[in-house]
């Protein structure tokens, strides 16, 4: 059994926490809306009142917050992380972030005596409360091993990328653009093939029964045949975020990535078009506006 | 059926091979002597000219490489349009612009000729196995008479739109998403590369996760391995594959910023000098823009 804080209770963060207290693990969860924390109160949770009060004495705090600066913030406010965390203790940072808010995080973390663990997850909110994330760790060996049984109730499988946290994150930004640019090239796709008289559905079916049979084109190729927009699962904005942390780690790097570079510029003409709040299928939709076609 | 066949590369081969297999009166023709042998061992009736390889046909079968070929087969001289009989139809299973596919209609057309585009996914090994994919598109009661050669060639048929092209379109843009793929996987793999990361953890990542598909697969382990150099289908010919997507978008006012950019790292790799390797390589390509190959 360890001690450990969980800080940041959206969808996500509360499937991951109620499986560390299905482990049996002594929890202290912490969020800035308190009435988030109301259900693992209920189920043995002791619910903080601050940062610091949720930090005291915890062997591992792990953040599941959605930015830079919400995990910046946290962790080097008065009364953040790196303040309240005894020495030795280790930060697990579950979110998606970019690769220079990893490094401030680990050089904040290592001044104060902690150690950074990157683990960005795959995966959506169900399969976070089912605790069948995919999760990416990045960060010094003995400190994953350490942490291991606390991702191991969360995830399915944990890919160990290397012993830099950015090397999770690297796995993860790329992982993502792979996706967004399956996006693009699916949407162009379309737009051809349409253009030719062919209904949408034909192509999805030469597509997902042969080359492409996966979740990816499945998903987000049946969304763009039916045009069902409006149940964004992820949003335009949320993948323009993901886009801009994926272009600047390819900078950091110098990666030239043109593909990737379609993919943002296709998010930003989509959010032109007023279609941020949609799910990032409808960059079909900014292909065929594109195109004429719509 | 009474079917001619024309073109016998390794696709066509083993195309004939299921046709003559299963019971169908098989009479082929290549411009190329000796490709027939095999077949002809088989019991295939050999032709000397497309004229003979026309005559008495329901069907005539052209399987050829680019659309030069197809043009001299189909409306050149001496061509199955000179030949075709009344009530025949000419099918076109090879891989074609939608710009040649819409004057070899045209042509058949003005001769009152049936002409079916039925393109193909699948390599020579599915073509011998009869596991193809065929597209097929063109005047309904024509693709009916073309219904059982489709099914011994291929494990399942899929009706296009009304006009060949289409069928042309969806091939195309088959190989076009697949082409988009492989660059995408090639620039995330040198970016986690350069991060420090095994290229086998995010293959792995990648293929358990949202990409467990051939594609996928495939193409990311012959980057993984950085083994090019037994192609299945090369650098070249996933070029001429890019640009016919790129020029039939082009005909219909379609822009395929993905496309520029996939014809453009092959482009490079050929200016490397790995033209003739499998268009995987692009994880090379991609691996020396950002300087790591």
């Amino acid at each position: 059994m360890m001690k450990v804080a969980f800080i940041g209770l959206g969808r996500m963060g509360r499937g991951m926490a109620h499986r560390l207290l299905g482990g049996g693990h002594d929890l202290v969860v912490y969020d800035v809306f308190r009435a988030a924390g109301d259900e693992l109160g209920k189920a043995g949770a002791r619910v903080a009142d601050t940062v610091a009060d949720a930090c005291a004495d915890r062997d591992v705090v792990v953040t599941m917050l959605v930015e830079d600066a919400a995990v910046l913030d946290v962790a080097m406010r008065d009364g953040g992380l790196c303040a309240s965390l005894p020495k030795g203790a280790v930060h697990v940072a579950m979110g998606t972030y970019g690769v220079a808010a990893i490094r401030a995080l680990g050089a904040a973390h290592a001044e104060a005596g902690q150690v950074l663990v990157a683990a960005p997850v795959l995966g959506r909110p169900d399969l976070a409360a089912s605790g069948q994330l995919g999760i990416v760790s990045g960060g010094p060996s003995d400190a994953v091993t350490r942490v291991q049984p606390l991702l191991d109730l969360m995830g399915r499988k944990t890919f160990h990328a290397g012993v830099l946290p950015e090397s999770a994150t690297a796995i993860k930004l790329a992982n993502n653009m792979v996706l967004g640019c399956a996006m693009v090239a699916m949407g162009e796709g379309f737009s051809l093939i349409r253009k030719y008289g062919v209904e949408s559905q034909t192509f999805y079916e030469v597509m997902t029964e042969g080359l492409f049979s996966s979740v990816a084109y499945k998903g987000y190729g049946k969304t763009m045949v039916d045009q069902s927009y409006d149940n964004a699962g992820s949003p335009i904005t949320v993948g323009l975020k993901d886009a801009n942390l994926i272009a600047a780690a390819a900078d950091l790097a110098r990666v030239p990535m043109p593909m990737h570079n379609i993919y943002k510029d296709r998010l930003l003409g989509a959010v032109a078009h007023g279609d941020g709040d949609r799910d990032q299928a409808v960059l079909a939709r900014e292909q065929a506006r594109a195109a004429g076609l719509e | 059926m009474k079917i001619g066949f024309i073109g016998l590369g390794r696709m066509g081969q083993g195309m004939g091979a299921r046709l003559l297999a299963s019971g169908h009166d098989l009479l082929v023709y290549n411009r190329t002597a000796g490709k027939t042998a095999e077949l002809e061992k088989a019991g295939a009736k050999v032709a000397s000219s497309i004229a003979g390889a026309c005559k008495d046909r329901d069907l005539v079968i052209t399987m050829v490489a680019d659309d030069n070929a197809l043009y001299e087969v189909a409306v050149g001289p001496g061509g199955v349009r000179q030949y075709l009989e009344k009530g025949a139809v000419h099918v076109s299973m090879g891989t074609h612009s939608a710009g040649a596919i819409q004057s070899v209609t045209a042509a058949h057309v003005e001769k009152g000729h049936a002409f079916v585009a039925a393109p193909v996914l699948g390599r020579p090994d599915a073509a011998a196995s009869g596991q193809l994919v065929i597209v097929a598109a063109g005047p309904a009661d024509a693709l009916k008479k073309c219904e059982p050669a489709f099914a011994v060639m291929g494990r399942k048929t899929l009706e296009a739109a009304s006009t060949p092209e289409s069928a042309i379109a969806i091939k195309l843009a088959n190989n076009f998403v697949l082409g988009c793929a492989i660059e995408t996987m090639a620039e995330a793999f040198s970016l986690v590369r350069k991060y420090g990361v095994d290229p086998q953890v995010f293959y792995e990542v990648m293929t358990e996760g949202l990409f467990a598909a051939p594609a996928y697969k495939v193409y990311g382990k012959l980057m993984v391995d950085a083994s090019y150099d037994k192609p299945g289908f090369t650098t070249k010919l996933g070029l001429k594959d890019i640009k016919l997507a790129l020029a039939a978008a082009e005909l219909v006012q379609v822009p395929l910023p993905s496309g520029s950019v996939v014809r453009d790292r092959l482009i490079g790799a050929i200016a490397h000098g790995d033209g003739d390797k499998d268009w995987a390589v692009l994880g090379k390509e991609q691996g020396r823009a950002c300087g790591l190959d």
